[in-house]
């Protein structure tokens, strides 16, 4: 059963179309990535998600049917826009927000604690949140999302704004979560990042679906007709290669179509070349993003792709 | 704990506990301290002692007894006697008296004098000197037959019922439920005012989106209007304690305090009118801070509500000469009119119990309504950011409502 499903979504502001039949679900235990450039709906789908905002039309389930006030103290939601109290004290404030979570306050400042001094922000938790660096409040704000151990945790773009110490700090937190069994919902325009931490995605444009299942299933559908090659040799002619060209110290040769990449390696083989590296080339999802988002090439089908 | 009291507590904590409102609680004392100061220093300053001179030809004060001490802050005036009126004319010239006053031989029987003077005589001095010639013309009375014929009529006006009753001496019992008005005014607004505020930073800093998956809105909106009325209420109690405390260590040192008094209608007038009154403005600041972008806009809107407040002051003439009159009931029952109509009129009249009870009901009921609207300004305008939610945006039909309507 998932532990989120989104089920044929609208939700429009005055003539303003957000989102459009959007759908979308995942299981427990996953880290699901959530994609789309500026503007495409992917922060609106979160707050219907989040009961924010009723949906025009659709329907939601999360932690197992409809939204309600206990499911709250069960999610932990770090939104794009960050939000923390200014004027008190970080500890007070991280106490406030861990108690409307439903913590108890021993609890709340034993795992504030714990975070603050992970995070370096042990010395800073009697300073004024608006005395923090930037940085220091993004940090804050993680600490405030993790605090009640959520089942659910929702982060949107939880990289802005941080050095790449940091950056690494919150990926490795957000890796641990997983590990646990924390179900997680990414939400970035950061495709590295992506790549690196989901399995599935959902990629959201103009308020619609464009892409959505496992990200391996989608690279191999970008992936088109092409084999990288990495050898110290010179590489002659090969038959049904269109053209080569350089990647990383390694070559991408683009066949012909009706050629297929076992025919290239018996030809390397063939040739007696060593070949240090032969995979089948697959696009980066920044490359699949692009192509998704400023439009496909000729000739290929526009409607949203769906891989079960 | 209830989110809504954490809320609260929260909402609180984050205001009481500032220097902010320390200053604020402190500032109104002070200010009336001061105005008081500065009243006594201008009446102080008011005060020429330079003698009075006086020429008596009906021989009344040829052995006089000497002029009754003024009152505070009133300083004595040494009365100076004239052979005649060119001895007083030159001294007056001279500056050596501020004026003379000369009894005519008939003084005693037609009671007409005259004063001479060349600046105008300050009521102070003349007042001593009449005091000086009652005291004289009843010099042969019974020493407390006379210094009660001094002192004057002291009436009692009594309601029908005997519930109630006013006397002269007692104005400081009136006085106090329309300063008592204002204190409340200036509570009511001061915890509007940072309830807004708070809404509106919330707003502003983002913080919003992540209380409201917390907590649900209405919980949030109630627990905010909880904690900030309970702000203002603080800041009540601490101005009472302010007032009451130095009434009662003052009572036996001055006059006016001793027959002080609140009535338990009066109270009960307060504590009905005003306290839904707080929660009125609270819930409506709320709204104003749900629907607009910054506290700048929300602080020219507020001026809405705090208008109608003070037209029962601006009023408070007609409110005084006819308090049974139909625009006195009417500004009775008016919200945000009402509280301080209703004090006013509970110091000059009988307000029936119907009245009070029509008031309160109209009152709470506009709250009820105030707090709805406030709950579904938040909801629709939290997170609105840089756009402000139109009037016509925050009473249309949801959507959903709508779609239901049509199936």
């Amino acid at each position: 059963m998932p532990i989120v499903e989104l089920s044929h979504i609208d939700k429009s502001f005055g003539p303003v179309k957000a989102v459009e039949d959007v759908s979308f679900s995942l299981e427990k235990g996953e880290l699901f990535g959530l994609l789309g450039p500026n503007g495409a709906g992917k922060t609106t789908s979160l707050r219907v998600m989040l009961d924010i905002f009723k949906p025009d039309a659709g329907s939601v389930s999360v932690l197992g049917g409809a939204m309600t006030e206990s499911k709250k103290d069960r999610i932990g939601y770090m939104p794009e826009e960050r939000g923390l109290y200014q004027d008190i004290p970080l500890e007070r404030c991280l106490a406030y927000l861990g108690a409307l979570k439903g913590m108890r306050p021993v609890d709340v400042k034993r795992r504030a604690e714990t975070y603050l001094e992970r995070f370096d922000l042990a010395a800073y938790k009697n300073k004024k949140v608006k005395e923090l660096s930037k940085g220091m409040q993004q940090k804050a704000q993680v600490i405030a999302t993790l605090l009640h151990q959520p089942e659910l945790l929702i982060v949107d773009e939880p990289f802005s704004g941080l050095d790449p110490v940091n950056t690494q700090m919150v990926k490795d937190l957000l890796v641990e979560q997983h590990e646990q069994g924390v179900t997680i919902i990414l939400c970035s325009h950061q495709m590295h990042q992506v790549e690196e931490l989901c399995q599935r995605i959902v990629l959201i444009d103009h308020g619609k679906v464009m892409l959505y299942g496992g990200l391996d299933d989608i690279r191999r559908q970008f992936s088109g007709n092409a084999v990288l090659v990495r050898t110290p040799a010179e590489l002659p002619g090969l038959p049904g290669v269109e053209r080569i060209e350089p990647v990383n110290g390694a070559v991408k040769l683009h066949l012909l179509q009706g050629t297929d990449p076992q025919s290239i390696l018996q030809s390397l083989v063939a040739r007696h070349l060593p070949v240090e590296q032969f995979e089948v080339a697959m696009p980066t999802l920044d490359e699949i993003f692009i192509r998704v988002v400023q439009g496909p090439p000729q000739g290929q089908d526009t409607s949203q792709e769906r891989i079960a | 704990m209830s989110k809504l009291w954490l809320v609260a507590l929260h909402e609180y904590h984050r205001h009481v506990f500032t220097r902010r409102f320390v200053f604020g609680l402190l500032s109104v004392p002070l200010v009336i301290i001061l105005l008081v100061g500065l009243f006594f220093l201008i009446i102080s300053m008011e005060n020429n002692t330079t003698p009075i001179g006086y020429v008596d030809h009906s021989g009344l004060l040829s052995d006089p007894l000497p002029a009754p001490t003024p009152t505070a802050p009133d300083r004595p005036v040494p009365m100076i006697p004239f052979a005649n009126e060119s001895d007083a004319r030159a001294a007056l010239n001279a500056g050596r008296i501020q004026a003379y006053y000369v009894l005519p031989t008939d003084y005693r029987t037609s009671g007409s004098l005259r004063v001479v003077h060349i600046d105008q005589l300050k009521s102070s001095a003349s007042q001593q000197f009449y005091a000086f010639l009652g005291a004289n013309l009843l010099k042969r009375q019974d020493p407390a037959v006379a210094a009660r014929l001094v002192k004057g009529a002291d009436i009692t006006v009594q309601s029908a019922d005997g519930s109630r009753s006013f006397s002269s001496s007692d104005w400081f019992s009136f006085v106090f439920p329309v300063i008592a008005g204002i204190g409340f005014i200036i509570a009511m607004f001061t915890a509007g005012g940072y309830l807004m505020q708070a809404v509106v930073e919330e707003k502003e800093n983002r913080t919003m989106e992540v209380i409201i998956t917390s907590v649900s809105s209405d919980q949030f909106m109630a627990g905010k209007i909880v904690g900030d009325t309970c702000v203002g209420l603080t800041q009540i109690a601490a101005w009472l304690l302010l007032i009451i405390v130095p009434i009662l260590v003052g009572r036996s040192s001055v006059p006016f305090l001793q027959t002080f008094r609140l009535s338990s209608q009066t109270l009960a007038v307060l504590a009905c009118t005003m306290l839904p009154s707080f929660v009125l403005v609270a819930a409506l600041m709320a709204a104003i801070g749900a629907t607009v972008t910054e506290a700048r806009e929300g602080q020219q809107m507020t001026g809405l509500i705090s208008l109608p407040i003070w037209i029962p002051y601006m009023l408070i003439g007609l409110l005084m000469s006819s308090p049974n009159s139909s625009l006195s009931l009417a500004l009775s029952l008016i919200p945000l009119t009402a509280p301080v109509a209703m004090l006013v009129r509970d110091s000059l009249t009988i307000l029936p119990a119907w009245q009070i009870a029509l008031s309160t009901a109209i009152q709470i009921l506009c709250v009820l309504a105030a707090i709805w609207l406030a709950g579904r300004a938040f909801r629709l305008g939290m997170l609105r950011y840089g756009k402000r939610l139109s009037w016509r945006e925050l009473f249309a039909r949801p959507v959903s409502h709508r779609k239901k309507l049509v199936e």
